[in-house]
């Protein structure tokens, strides 16, 4: 019967057909062995896709990893974290002031104590012509005329942020007072307060620090155009350009302005003493000659869109990035892989791998998989697999800290946590060790405030708080708060009663949340918990303000800047501070640190800035993870010594803990090598 | 007939439309923004937010956003939020990669279901039929997901090949017969995992068919005739037990779209459902949307197939 032995006969045949298939499959060995190439590629991992490959458009973190290759900054950061030169050979940070003097003697008296002043190159009076601008004051444009006045301008040789303080110390003058600026300006519209627009359009005192950048000569962008100076103010232009909804605009808002002084000089003038500024030109650098008006027109034009409302957003360039970095853009399937190739011309020269692939694997376990079987070369472990793929001889494992830290937030208006006892009892009652051992597998390390571990910044010298419960159970009674016969504190017949809240989706809060609840009920606090989905957790609680305590991480930048989490400005509903943290001699530093140019000062502010806010036990900071990344052991660093011999090592980490910091002289091997220690 | 097909056409376009209403909103009441507007990315300040809200409409009452999308999507010219690329044919480059593996799932599953259900049947009560109720309830019962997270393991580790995605990477120098083999090898896996649940219903609901039309007065009359045995059952009773499956067979389009999630996000399958997923996650409101439509759109295609089909197939139905 034909009928039926073709029903027996198709499924077996369609079965055996497929499962032959296993046979034609390399194994891990063989795919390094029997294909060169996949020795010169470089396959890493994620589990998002990236969105717009565009430095000052993207905001996630896939987008970066991609950028980071293909584009490259001015400066970036070298192994001890200090600034290094990439499209700038070397920079020059000095500073230009301007003083409106009220009278004539003033600039004789200025000149007199500025003389004295080591750090002072030049002292000029300028007769500025009387002009006419029109600015935006109070959602209004108006028209100013600027009648003549005369200018000082000094230009010292590096920062001084104190310059102002020494002058009036000197001369017992403040030359920076109040003007009537009657005399300097007017306007035609009436009802307006023509002194607060006067300090807006002729500032009487203005600190400009200045930085210089040398470009090297040698920037190729991967269609083979130079990169120069233009490209460097363009890029700025094109972040500041409302148009283009940059999430980037809030870093170079200090920029008063960009100068282009030759093809390989840039200048670079700030409106006031910032100095984490001088990270954002780790940005890449864009192309002006595929992105500057002219070229989006034509673009608009040639894809039948209408040219005025068609901005860099809209660009294919966002799709087919050209930069100037070690890594040419190749190809992007939407939700499965980016390739990239090496840039022959790189300035630094080329990278040893010739292509760098960037997969997308959603799943955890897959990604694992497919690290297992040699599709990947690079894999972060889960904590609780760490110790399995330490072990493994087929890998090589490398750890450190990362940049954020989870930490256990009191809101301060809140009557039971004014008193600073009540809050170091809190975090002494949490064994903090145990929560590491347990809930992170060990994959984590105490911290004890504010700053990134590993930067200089941090201040080794603070205890982590003990755990404690009988000594915290003391600092409570000390406080006022007396057990009663039903186990819970009372003070003033009010029991020790709040709410401890986290968001919801991070198993690891989670699991903290119910740890420090039971340690708190053990010592007679009364805690309840609540989870909380994320956006609600944000919108209704933490904006709004309305919490108790709660269970959050910082990601922090390098940059010592605490200003949106914990001065005392920032303490509104909405913005960062939300705790309500608020202490003069704490805003005091925090200013003074971003103010700071020197680094060896901002080091000691930061380090008092952390003994005090450890002190005061706003947070309970309670640790930054560990991450862990494992690399298949045949990837190496490969260098070649002047006749061209290849030369072999090993990879080290840096002292910060970054491995991938020699990336460009990767390579791997078709069999592992074996190091001497 | 043709009043029949115009009635069904009326009908079906007022359920689309009530689908389109009822998806939109479904959609705009889930809790979550768009990845590109989240209040919560720390460099997005509050104009920013605002401005963004405009560039997607979102700032406009809701009917407003309704007939500005329908009218994208209809004139074909909606882009992804996430990367500013045309939704549909981000959806067509899809389609070509879930396109094989639903095949083969589809072919594996009915290939597979029609000779375990009629054996099942004609040996009711044997130990075969005994054995295969047994894994059929097993596969039914136990997730698709657990089931291929055992077999990745077990392939990965001691066969140690990969198994994950739609080829291996960085085989492109072999040859063109290896490049071949391997995406079929890709293709084992996944296809057989998302039929095994097929096969499990289907192989049950073959064998019930079939013990039904055995007790059938027609069979009794082949089997008077003196018909052997096999002639009986695959041609007389296979016949009239296939009926069903026929109609069934119009269900499965709006699979064609939907694809499988859960599989896909496993192996990394760069699909439509591994699209959809990570749609929803990013909040891409013109990408669900839209495949919200094309798979009511082939439901509603689907069911009136079947109609047809079963007018067609079985004289006994009419108007």
């Amino acid at each position: 019967m034909w009928i039926k032995r073709i029903l027996t006969l198709l499924p077996l045949l369609t079965i055996l057909f497929l499962i032959q298939s296993y046979f034609w499959i390399p194994t891990y060995e063989e795919q390094t062995r029997g294909n060169k190439q996949r020795l010169e590629e470089f396959i890493s991992g994620s589990t998002g896709d990236a969105s717009i490959l565009n430095p000052i458009l993207s905001a996630d973190s896939a987008s970066a990893e991609i950028e980071s290759k293909v584009f490259e900054g001015l400066i970036d950061r070298d192994e001890n974290l200090n600034f290094r030169g990439r499209i700038a050979k070397k920079w020059k940070i000095y500073e230009e002031i301007y003083i409106l003097p009220k009278k004539d003697e003033d600039i004789e008296e200025i000149k007199s104590i500025v003389s004295n002043m080591k750090s002072v190159t030049s002292f000029d009076v300028t007769q500025e012509k009387g002009k006419e601008i029109s600015i935006n004051h109070n959602g209004k444009k108006i028209n100013v005329k600027i009648y003549p006045n005369k200018k000082i301008k000094i230009v010292m040789n590096k920062v001084v942020p104190e310059f102002f303080a020494i002058l009036k110390n000197r001369s017992k003058k403040d030359f920076c007072s109040f003007v009537d600026y009657k005399k300097y300006i007017s306007v035609s519209e009436k009802n307006i307060n023509i002194n607060e627009l006067g300090k807006k359009v002729l500032p009487v005192c203005e600190e400009n620090p200045v930085i210089l950048f040398y470009l090297r000569h040698n920037v190729l962008f991967h269609d083979g155009v130079k990169l120069t100076a233009k490209d460097v103010k363009f890029t700025y232009e094109a972040i500041m350009d409302p148009k283009n909804l940059s999430p980037r605009i809030s870093d170079f808002e200090p920029v008063k302005k960009v100068e282009v002084i030759d093809p390989y000089t840039v200048k670079i003038t700030y409106k006031r003493l910032y100095s984490p500024a001088l990270s954002a030109w780790s940005i890449g650098i864009l192309p002006e000659h595929l992105l500057n008006k002219d070229a989006l027109k034509k673009e608009a034009k040639s894809r039948g869109m209408d040219p005025d409302k068609f901005t860099i957003r809209d660009s294919s360039f966002n799709r087919h990035p050209i930069g100037s970095g070690p890594f040419k853009f190749k190809k992007w399937k939407s939700g499965e892989y980016i390739i990239l190739e090496r840039f022959e011309q790189y300035w630094e020269g080329p990278p040893n791998y010739k292509k760098y692939i960037f997969r997308i694997i959603p799943d955890k376990l897959t990604e694992e998989m497919e690290f297992l079987s040699g599709t990947l070369d690079i894999y972060s472990p889960q904590p609780h697999e760490v110790e399995r793929f330490q072990n493994n001889d087929k890998f090589q494992v490398f750890s450190g800290t990362s940049f954020g830290y989870t930490y256990i937030g009191y809101n301060l208006r809140r009557d039971i946590f004014k008193d600073v006892r009540v809050r170091r009892a809190l975090s002494m009652a949490i064994d903090v060790d145990k929560i590491i051992k347990y809930v992170l597998y060990n994959q984590g390390e105490r911290i004890t405030g504010p700053f990134v571990k590993q930067t200089p910044y941090y201040n080794k010298n603070v205890k982590p708080i003990p755990y404690d419960p009988e000594g915290a159970l003391c600092l409570l009674q000390e406080a006022g708060w007396k057990k009663r016969k039903d186990g819970w504190l009372y003070k003033n017949g009010k029991k020790l009663q709040f709410t401890l809240i986290t968001n919801s989706g991070n198993e690891i809060r989670r699991a903290i949340l119910a740890i420090v609840q039971d340690a708190w009920k053990k010592i007679g606090v009364d805690v309840s918990t609540d989870v909380v989905e994320w956006s609600v957790f944000i919108q209704e609680r933490i904006n709004k303000l309305d919490f108790d305590a709660v269970i959050l991480g910082w990601v922090m930048s390098i940059e010592p800047d605490l200003f949106q989490i914990w001065h005392s400005s920032q303490t509104n509903p909405y913005q960062l501070n939300f705790i309500g943290f608020k202490n003069k001699k704490a805003d005091e530093l925090i200013e003074k640190i971003r103010m700071e140019y020197d680094k060896a000062k901002q080091i000691e502010y930061c380090h008092k800035l952390h003994q005090l806010i450890a002190d005061q036990c706003p947070y309970t900071f309670l640790f930054v993870r560990k991450w862990t990344v494992a690399l298949d052991s045949r990837i190496v660093i490969m260098e070649k010594d002047e006749y061209g011999n290849r030369i072999y090592k090993k990879i080290t980490p840096t002292k910060t803990g970054d491995f991938s910091y020699y990336f460009n002289k990767w390579i791997k091997l078709p069999k592992r090598i074996y190091f001497e220690n | 007939m043709l009043e029949f097909i115009l009635r069904n056409l009326v009908q079906k376009s007022i359920t689309l439309f009530f689908i389109s209403v009822i998806s939109f909103l479904i959609i705009y009441l889930a809790p979550g923004k768009p990845s590109q507007i989240d209040p919560m990315n720390p460099k997005f300040t509050p104009e920013l937010l605002k401005r963004f809200q405009e560039h997607f409409h979102l700032d406009k009452p809701l009917y407003v956003q309704y007939y500005l999308f329908y009218k994208d999507l209809i004139t074909g010219k909606s882009v992804s939020w996430q990367d500013n690329t045309p939704v549909l044919k981000k959806i067509w480059e899809r389609f070509l990669n879930s396109f094989p593996l639903f095949l083969i799932g589809t072919i594996l599953t009915w290939t597979i279901s029609f000779p375990i259900g009629i054996k099942s049947a004609i040996s009711r009560g044997s130990v075969f039929d005994k054995t295969t109720t047994f894994f059929a309830y097993t596969l039914i019962s136990i997730p698709g997901f657990f089931f291929a997270y055992v077999i990745i393991i077990f392939v990965v580790n001691y066969l140690h090949v990969p198994v994950i995605g739609m080829k291996t990477f960085g085989i492109q120098s072999q040859s063109q017969l290896h490049l071949i083999m391997d995406r079929i090898w890709h293709l084992v896996i996944p296809s057989f995992l998302s039929a095994s649940g097929g096969v499990a219903i289907l192989s049950r609901y073959v064998r019930n068919q079939m013990l039904e039309v055995q007790d059938a007065d027609y069979i009794r009359t082949a089997r008077a005739k003196g018909l052997s045995e096999d002639e009986v059952i695959y041609k007389h009773a296979l016949k009239n037990a296939l009926l069903p499956f026929i109609t069934m067979f119009g269900l499965v389009i709006p699979g064609l779209i939907g694809g499988s999630v859960i599989i896909e996000s496993i192996f990394s399958w760069p699909g439509i459902g591994l699209m959809a997923y990570q749609a929803i996650l990013a909040r891409d409101y013109p990408v669900i949307l839209t495949l919200n439509f094309i798979s009511a759109i082939l439901v509603l295609v689907g069911t009136f197939l079947s109609d047809l089909l079963y007018m067609i197939v079985d004289p006994r139905i009419k108007i």
